[in-house]
């Protein structure tokens, strides 16, 4: 992930030098101290709003014999916190130890990561799409939209035509994908022939998407036999993406996996080793460099879409055939939206594949440990989303947090923009 | 005038005269020649200061909805063939205007012979005041910041936290100027967040604002659970009082809209005619547009750029705060996730206002009337989605920002980052 030149070095040297490249800015150095800062952030908030903190502290008020038992609750608190989203996300060790040593309740030992894996897998694919949208200059909000719409297309897809799995799964996702590409096509028709932001315009649109939902699922055709609701048909089988290790084992995580294995291969071939790619990076890079060398920037904004809204609308359709099965009103709304996550994912993981991937691991991690934080402590699982949201807010500003850590500067002056403002 | 404008406003012109045909031919002729539409102004609280009795209006539905789509086909000819200067979006709210008359006549229809159904047209009128009334406290604050150069796409997340502390101070202390105070300062403080990361360390606006209503709506959930579960007497009961002025309130409908509000009402007029004056009439006003143009310039003859924008972006973050209070006092309590993107939709009332306050009012209240009447069609039966209509405000929205109905030119630095070098 360091993008520092690498030199040869002298073996006396070898330990300043270590020290050198610790103590200076790097990306992957901004990046695990914006966790930590992130963390930090997540003990505060904990620590102001948890009730038996502040009584123990107030207690320090009426003498300072109060203050080791203060300290003691409030380590405890944010530790048992911490260590049930920990558990929650990735594995218990006890559980594990009990497992390896018995033989037994390896189900119960493999499910949080299973869980993490589960959630991870569409949100790679989304944060993908998302990142390389960033890569060329162009911010994509619209993801959840698009992956709603993917949902949508895949549903009918999936649960109104019967066919063999081996033609029906397949046809299910293409379906995903062309939803997410329907919805991704306004706005790059729009930004390319009319200049119109896309930012605006995909903001828009996700607030078009969620009501053509509502509206889809209240229709006959896709309304659930016998339902009033606002939810629809389940998936046929044959369409959904089975269980890796089979349903016996009793772990939800499936072949989505897989899809999203394949298009995070994809991604790094197609912006690394692509002709079509190499344009998208220039074209992020420097428009004008872009624009004097030939490349037609209408096509490569149309395309972006088509990519963008393509791999949104696959990850609506994974989400969608992996895990639940059936659309309802609730379908990546709100904070749940995978399309809005996969905009922090891509910002922390720099908007390439590999950081992309290890970014939605962390982030399917805290949502999924968060939960698990929720059931043993009471502690709300949304402060994963402050946690994240803080962690990007980092992140999008290298500057601070190298004055944070006193990090030694590499890059003067460096000013990286994501996205163009409404007037240029 | 150039080409271009002409085109522009032809092309206004042109969908008014289209959305004219819509309303005559769907909504008039539609109807069936015995349908009758009755509507009825009584105030909806009709103990306090009634006003001057006014009848019900029963009308024949199709006779009236033809007129009606006439007049707006009127009103699109005008601008096709005079092609006015001024006052184009003033005719477009009008049309819009009728539009949602003529729609309100055709889903109370009634066809026997005793009309039943009704619409109380004060009772519409006030119910979406609440909803215009927190879009142009949220455009408003986007057109501070937009107009001084920086983009403020937070305004959901300054709303979230307005909500929130006001409910908890208002709750607390019985007091809605302490709550109108505390969620301004909320709102403000998140305007400083937003004004310190991308205007001293460069970071990207919209992402930086994107990503911080993602924080306040996480907090906020968080908050709510850990916080105002457990304790309910901090969420209870912040319903403002409404503040009726004497005499004119007993004006028919416009009584009960305009002059029997609560007190964050008045200070939305009060707001909205204070931005517009000091924006165009001020050296204030004129500073702040010349760094949200072309802040090299300004800081060649000596404005402080960077000072400017900061003083604006903490305003802004202010007033959507004070947004933000008034959306809670108009709802009684705070609730996570209840803003539903009004932020996001004030910030396109800003884009379609084309950065101006009165453009900002006009597009709100067109923005804030489709959105009530989504919300609220359902107890009329209709037999249309009620869906199609909640996508008016953003279906208008790509339309203009895409050049579809009129071209909208942002500030040139908008979101531009601002180097001192």
């Amino acid at each position: 992930m360091s993008e520092s030149p690498v030199t040869e070095a002298p073996v006396r040297a070898s330990r300043r030098r270590w020290w050198h490249r610790f103590t200076t800015r790097s990306p992957l150095l901004v990046t695990i101290d914006a966790l930590i800062l992130g963390f930090v952030v997540g003990a505060v908030v904990i620590i102001t709003t948890t009730a038996s903190v502040l009584d123990a502290w107030r207690a320090v008020f009426s003498g300072w014999s109060a203050f080791p038992h203060a300290c003691k609750i409030t380590g405890d608190v944010v530790g048992s916190a911490y260590r049930a989203m920990f558990t929650g996300a990735v594995v218990n060790p006890q559980i594990f130890w009990h497992a390896v040593t018995t033989g037994h309740g390896w189900t119960v030992a493999l499910t949080p990561l299973s869980e993490t894996l589960t959630y991870a897998a569409p949100l790679i694919i989304a944060s993908i799409g998302v990142g390389i949208a960033f890569q060329t200059g162009i911010f994509n909000i619209g993801a959840n939209g698009q992956a709603i719409l993917g949902g949508v297309a895949g549903a009918y897809m999936g649960s109104l035509v019967h066919l063999p799995t081996f033609i029906h799964l397949p046809l299910t996702l293409a379906a995903g994908i062309v939803g997410g590409v329907v919805v991704g096509l306004v706005p790059g028709l729009l930004k390319a022939y009319t200049g119109a932001h896309e930012v605006i315009v995909t903001l828009m649109l996700n607030y078009v998407v969620a009501a053509v939902l509502i509206f889809t699922l209240l229709s006959t055709v896709l309304q659930q036999p016998g339902q009033q609701n606002d939810i629809s048909r389940n998936l046929e089988p044959s369409a959904q993406l089975a269980p890796l290790f089979g349903a016996a084992s009793g772990l939800r995580v499936n072949w989505g996996l897989a899809v999203a294995a394949l298009v995070v291969v994809f991604a790094w071939w197609f912006l690394e080793r692509s002709s079509l790619g190499f344009d998208f990076r220039v074209t992020g890079a420097n428009p004008q460099a872009a624009r004097a060398s030939g490349i037609n920037a209408r096509a490569v904004i149309v395309l972006v879409f088509v990519i963008s809204g393509g791999l949104a609308g696959l990850a609506g359709i994974v989400q969608l055939a992996g895990t639940t099965h059936y659309l309802d009103g609730g379908f990546l709304i709100g904070n749940a939206g995978i399309g809005f996550t996969a905009i922090t994912v891509s910002l922390l993981g720099r908007n390439r594949p590999v950081g992309i991937v290890w970014a939605s691991l962390l982030f399917a991690g805290l949502g999924v440990g968060g939960r698990a934080m929720q059931a043993a402590t009471g502690i709300p699982l949304d402060l994963a989303t402050v946690i994240q949201s803080a962690v990007v807010l980092f992140v999008a500003t290298p500057v601070l947090v190298q004055e944070i850590f006193r990090l030694r500067q590499t890059t003067a002056g460096e000013v990286r923009l994501a996205t163009s403002g409404w007037g240029s | 005038m150039n080409t271009v404008s002409r085109l522009r406003t032809r092309g206004i012109g042109a969908f008014m005269v289209l959305l004219g045909l819509v309303t005559a031919l769907g909504f008039g002729l539609v109807s069936g020649s015995s349908a009758r539409s009755s509507l009825t102004f009584n105030p909806v609280d009709l103990s306090a200061s009634a006003p001057v009795h006014v009848g019900t209006l029963t009308l024949p539905t199709v006779i009236a909805n033809v007129v009606l789509g006439l007049l707006m086909v009127a009103l699109g000819v005008e601008l096709l063939v005079r092609v006015p200067r001024r006052g184009v979006m003033a005719r477009f709210g009008a049309v819009a205007l009728l539009f949602f008359l003529a729609l309100l006549l055709w889903a109370v229809r009634t066809t026997g012979p005793a009309p039943i159904n009704f619409v109380n047209v004060t009772a519409v009128l006030v119910g979406a005041s609440a909803l215009t009334m927190v879009l142009i406290f949220g455009s408003l604050s986007g057109v501070l910041c937009e107009r001084a150069g920086v983009v403020n796409i937070a305004i959901e997340g300054q709303f979230i936290g307005g909500a929130f502390i006001g409910s908890m101070v208002a709750s607390t202390t019985h007091d809605f100027f302490f709550a109108a105070v505390a969620g301004g300062a909320v709102g403000g403080l998140l305007g400083l967040v937003l004004a310190f990361l991308s205007l001293r360390y460069l970071s990207d606006q919209i992402i930086v604002g994107v990503v911080l209503v993602t924080m306040l709506s996480g907090l906020s959930s968080y908050l709510n659970l850990q916080v105002l579960t457990p304790f309910p007497q901090y969420n209870t009961g912040n319903l403002a009082p409404n503040l009726p002025i004497p005499l004119l309130t007993k004006i028919p409908v416009l009584g009960p809209v305009l002059f029997d509000q609560t007190g964050f009402f008045y200070l939305m007029i009060l707001l909205v005619a204070g931005v517009s004056y000091a924006l165009f009439q001020t050296r204030w006003g004129l500073r702040v547009r010349a760094v949200g143009e072309h802040p090299q310039a300004a800081a060649t003859v000596g404005i402080k750029v960077v000072g400017v924008r900061y003083a604006n972006v903490i305003l802004g973050g202010v007033v959507a705060g004070l947004g933000g209070v008034a959306f809670m006092a108009s709802q009684g309590q705070f609730q996570p996730g209840y803003t539903s993107g009004l932020g996001y939709i004030a910030l396109a009332a800003l884009i379609f206002g084309r950065w101006r306050p009165s453009g900002a009012v006009v597009a709100s209240i067109i923005f804030g009337l489709s959105l009530y009447l989504s919300y609220n069609l359902q107890t009329f039966q209709v037999p249309v989605s009620t869906e199609v209509l909640g996508m008016v405000p953003y279906l208008i929205t790509i339309a203009v920002v895409s050049g579809l109905i009129g071209r909208v030119r942002p500030p040139a630095a908008d979101g531009v980052p601002y180097r001192r070098d």
